[in-house]
Order: C-alpha cells, then sequence, then structure tokens
C-alpha cells in the first residue's frame, strides 16, 4: 500500500469516529460557533506568547537581540489592540447557550484586555518619562563631548553611562589614532599621484620614438630577408654537383702531389 | 692595420690629403680610413692632443665624401677629447659643428644632444656659453615638434640660472617650459613649471610679478583647477595677509615638495626679506592710482 492511499484511510476512519474525539468537541463547543471565543482564545494565546518572548529579553544578554525581540513584542501588542474592539462587538451578541452571567463576564473579561496586552513588558516599559531621558542625555553626549552625563544618575543609568564614558574614550583615541593614519595614506597617495604623472608624460614621451623604432626594425628585417634568399640562390648555385665533383678530384691530385714530395723529400 | 703606429698613419694620411705637384686630387676615401685609425689608436695611446687633431680630420675627411652623419660622430669625439684637455671654446665650437652636421641629415635628436652635452661639459666653466647652447638646443627640438625631449633641457637651464642668481632668466625659462609642456598635452609638467615660475618671482621678494604671472597662468584652465595652482594662491594669499606660519606649512606641503630640487630648495627659504615692506609697496601703489583718479 502506498503512502497516499494509507493517508486516505486514515482520513476517512479519523471522519467515521469523530464524534468519539473527546478532545475536539470540547475545544469546538467551547469555541464552536461561537466566534467571541474563538478570537478570545486566539488573543489570550498570542498574550501568552508575548509575555513569554518578554521573559526571554530581560534574561537575554545581547542587546542586538533584546532589541529585536522587543520589537516583536511591540508589533504583537499593537496587532492585539486593534482586535479588541472586534472582541467587544462580539462580546455584546448574544448566543444561543450561553446564560446572562457569561455574557457580563465576557465584557468584563474584553475589558481587561487592553489593560494585559499592554502592561507586557517590552523594553520601553519603566514609564516613558526615563526613557526621555535616557534618550535626551544620549543627544547631549553626542553634542557636547567633554560633558558626562549630566542629567538624572538613575541607578539603572549610572553604570550604563560610565560604560558608555570608557567606551567614548576609547572611540575618540582610536579615531585620533586613525585620523593619524590617514594622513600618512594621504602624503603616500600624494607622492604616488605625482610618480604616476610623471610616469604617464614620459609614456606618452616614448610613444612615437617606439614608433620609429619599429618602422626602422622592419625596414631591417625585409632587408635582411632579401639578402638572405639571394646568399641562398648563390649558395645554391655554388654547390650545384658539378662544380662539387671537380672540387673533390682537383683535392685528390692535390692530395696526391703532396704525398709524392713528402716520400721524395723523406728520401 | 690597427696596430700599425698611429703617427705612420697620421703621416700617409696627409699625403694622401696633400695636393702637390703628382697629386691633384686628395684622395679622401683613403685618407678618411687612415685617419680614423690613426684617431682610434691616439685615444688608446691616451695622447689626447693627437686624437683631438685626428678626429678633427677625419670628420673633414667624411664631409668631404658627403656622408654628414659620420663626420658629426667624429666632431663629437673630437669635442670629447677637447673637453677632456679643457680647451673649452674648442669644445663648444666642436659640438655646435657636430649639431649642423646632423641637422645636415635631418635628424634633430641628435642635433640638440650634441648642444645638450656641450653645455654640460660648460656648465661649470662657461655658464653663459652653457645658457647659450641649451636655448640652442631647445629651439632646435621645438621646430621639429618634439617639444616633450626639451623638458630636460629647460630643467638644466633653470637651475643654471638659479645658480648664477639670474631669477628673471629663470623664471622666463620656466614659463617657456610651461608653454612647450602645453605643446604636449603634459598638464602636469605645465602646472609644475607655472608654480615653480611663482616661486621663483617671491623669492626675488618681487611680489607685483608673482601676482601678475599668477594672473596670467590662471588664464589656462588646468592650472586654475590643479594642485598648483590651489597651493599657489594659498601661497599668495599667505603673503598677503603677511602669514610667515602658513608660508612654511605651505612651503612643506605636497605640490612642492614634487617639483625640482632647486626649486625646492629656494622654497624652503621663502618668505624672503620683510613682508610688511610688501605691503607698503602695495599701499604706495594703490595711492598712486587714486591721484590718477583724482586728475581726472
Amino acid at each position: 500500500m502506498s503512502v497516499i492511499d494509507i493517508l486516505t484511510r486514515v482520513d476517512a476512519i479519523c471522519k467515521k469516529y469523530e464524534k468519539y474525539d473527546v478532545e475536539r468537541l470540547n475545544g469546538d463547543n467551547v469555541a464552536g460557533d461561537d466566534a467571541f471565543a474563538r478570537l478570545y482564545a486566539s488573543v489570550d494565546l498570542d498574550v501568552e506568547s508575548a509575555l513569554q518572548k518578554a521573559e526571554t529579553a530581560s534574561q537575554e544578554k545581547n542587546r542586538a537581540a533584546v532589541v529585536a525581540l522587543n520589537a516583536e513584542i511591540r508589533r504583537t501588542k499593537a496587532r492585539l489592540l486593534e482586535e479588541v474592539p472586534k472582541l467587544q462587538r462580539l462580546a455584546l451578541k448574544k448566543v444561543k447557550g450561553l446564560s446572562k452571567e457569561e455574557l457580563s463576564t465576557r465584557n468584563d473579561l474584553v475589558l481587561a484586555l487592553p489593560d494585559r496586552i499592554q502592561s507586557i513588558p517590552d523594553g520601553s516599559t519603566n514609564g516613558a518619562k526615563a526613557t526621555g531621558s535616557w534618550t535626551a542625555s544620549a543627544s547631549r553626549t553626542e553634542i557636547r563631548f567633554d560633558s558626562t552625563s549630566d542629567g538624572r544618575f538613575e541607578s539603572e543609568y549610572f553604570q550604563q553611562t560610565e560604560e558608555s564614558n570608557q567606551f567614548r574614550q576609547e572611540y575618540e583615541m582610536r579615531k585620533m589614532k586613525q585620523d593619524q593614519g590617514l594622513d600618512i595614506i594621504s602624503e603616500g597617495l600624494d607622492t604616488l599621484q605625482n610618480m604616476a604623472h610623471d610616469m604617464n608624460e614620459e609614456l606618452d614621451r616614448q610613444v612615437p620614438l617606439m614608433d620609429e623604432i619599429d618602422s626602422k626594425v622592419d625596414k631591417a628585417t625585409s632587408d635582411l630577408k632579401n639578402t638572405n634568399v639571394r646568399l641562398k640562390e648563390t649558395v645554391n648555385q655554388l654547390r650545384s654537383s658539378r662544380n662539387f665533383c671537380i672540387d673533390i678530384i682537383l683535392l685528390y691530385i692535390i692530395l696526391g702531389i703532396a704525398a709524392y714530395l713528402y716520400n721524395v723529400l723523406k728520401k | 692595420m690597427a696596430t700599425q703606429d698611429p703617427d705612420k698613419l697620421m703621416a700617409k694620411a696627409d699625403n694622401l690629403t696633400k695636393l702637390s705637384f703628382t697629386r691633384w686630387n686628395a684622395d679622401w676615401r683613403n685618407a678618411t680610413v687612415l685617419y680614423e685609425q690613426a684617431a682610434v689608436g691616439y685615444r688608446f695611446k691616451k695622447e689626447n692632443e693627437k686624437a683631438k687633431e685626428a678626429f678633427e680630420k677625419a670628420s673633414k675627411g667624411q664631409e668631404m665624401i658627403s656622408s654628414p652623419w659620420d663626420a658629426a660622430k667624429h666632431m663629437e669625439s673630437a669635442a670629447a677629447l677637447a673637453k677632456e684637455l679643457g680647451h673649452w671654446n674648442e669644445v663648444s665650437d666642436f659640438y655646435r659643428k657636430a649639431s649642423e652636421l646632423y641637422r645636415e641629415c635631418g635628424r634633430s635628436q641628435p642635433a640638440s644632444d650634441a648642444l645638450g652635452k656641450g653645455a654640460s661639459a660648460l656648465e661649470d666653466t662657461n655658464p653663459d656659453e652653457a645658457v647659450q647652447l641649451y636655448i640652442e638646443a631647445c629651439e632646435i627640438l621645438e621646430e621639429d615638434g618634439k617639444e616633450q625631449m626639451a623638458f630636460d633641457l629647460y630643467r638644466a637651464v633653470t637651475s643654471i640660472n638659479v645658480k648664477l642668481e639670474r631669477y628673471t632668466d629663470a623664471a622666463t625659462f620656466l614659463l617657456r617650459w610651461g608653454v612647450a609642456a602645453d605643446k604636449c598635452n603634459a598638464v602636469n609638467s605645465q602646472c609644475k613649471a607655472y608654480l615653480s615660475a611663482i616661486i621663483v618671482y617671491l623669492y626675488m621678494h618681487d611680489f607685483q610679478q608673482a601676482q601678475k604671472c599668477y594672473n596670467d597662468c590662471s588664464q589656462v584652465g588646468s592650472f586654475l583647477s590643479s594642485d598648483q595652482g590651489r597651493c599657489t594662491s594659498k601661497l599668495l594669499s599667505a603673503y598677503e595677509e603677511s602669514d610667515v606660519e602658513e608660508i612654511k606649512r605651505l612651503a612643506q606641503s605636497s605640490p612642492i615638495t614634487h617639483l625640482d630640487h632647486v626649486i625646492i630648495r629656494i622654497a624652503r627659504k621663502l618668505p624672503t626679506g620683510d613682508l610688511k615692506e610688501l605691503k607698503k609697496e602695495e599701499d604706495k601703489a594703490e595711492e598712486q592710482t587714486l591721484d590718477e583718479n583724482d586728475l581726472t
């Protein structure tokens, strides 16, 4: 049996015995035709997950990760806040099988929701005041390099500004060193530019000379080729076999005469 | 044949060339060959005087058989020997003659090279003559459209003039150098030449001239927008404000350090004299113009 067959069979069996699925029935009943309950359940779930993220964010060491998590939480919060008015409308609708008390509880639940959502920590709480002061002092330190963190020395932030002081000092030292290095580099580049300009002019000077050399050498090579061809013809003429044989015979005769004379003289 | 005594070769050659009863036509061809061999022999033996004479005669012989190239070459050798002997007027004569012979061949580069060699030989002993030779060399090249090669000659002229403290001449030649550079589109050299000229004028403590020179050179767009042009304008404004520190700082800056070392030396000595005097001169000049306006 192939996988697809198995899957279709399982689906058919499940459908047949759906009515015995207690969990799902319960879940459906709770949500079921009740749009309010469904929506409320999903919002609840989101709030729970946001709270979990907030917890991980507060324990996170890496600042960048913290920032990312906080941003996510804020987005979820905004989305949930949008859903709250929908929930309110649904809460007021009458659904069959629901008692009056449950209706009122639903209303209360909906009202309590916005507060719950807002209370999810997303790194920008502890009062908008404190946030304001942190950003304000940050901008002040950007403008005036000499001032340390004047402003409130709130206990949490005192430590951070000490760190940032050190960081800033280091940053300024490094910047100075970089500036010195860059000055040296710029001097070197100036010299390089000057040399490059001079080389450019020199090469411009050489170009016509090279052209002259080129044409002269071409002429010389063609002369050489002509001469070689003529030489070849002449040598071939000289080496024609008749002359060669005559040369050998004459050579032998001379050797013979020389040998004869040698013999005569030896005696 | 080369191992023969050069004296004998010379005697033989003289015999061939001297016209006498038995000889109606001088045999220059063979004589020239003998003269050349004699000259080489003398040079080997380090008898410079005789070698020089032999080269002269060989050159004349080559002229007679109408090969000016070889004649010029022999003349140059004779001139080099004359330099070693210290006959300075002969040096300039020989080199001039060699240059003319090269021009006969239609080769301007060797002609100017010959004059250049003569000038450098005479730099120490007869600088005026040397300057003259350099100028002639530059003119030969410029006629032939080969200004690129003239740069080195201009540089040499400038250094001689500065050494002789003839600053106006030096500045004039620098401007001529600028013209030559312009013709062959060597922008960098041109700007450097102009900057050098202005520095020379400032060294002469002639601020008016320097200003005028700068205004003239600014007509050339490429100078105005170049590093050298900017440096010049800064230098002149520093002079106007009598800011000695600024002048010294600019003299150490990069456009000036890339100039010829002669110019760098005088730039380091800037500012010469009192800057306040310059201001007084300027004011006087301005007052004069005001008077003229009053009259009209």
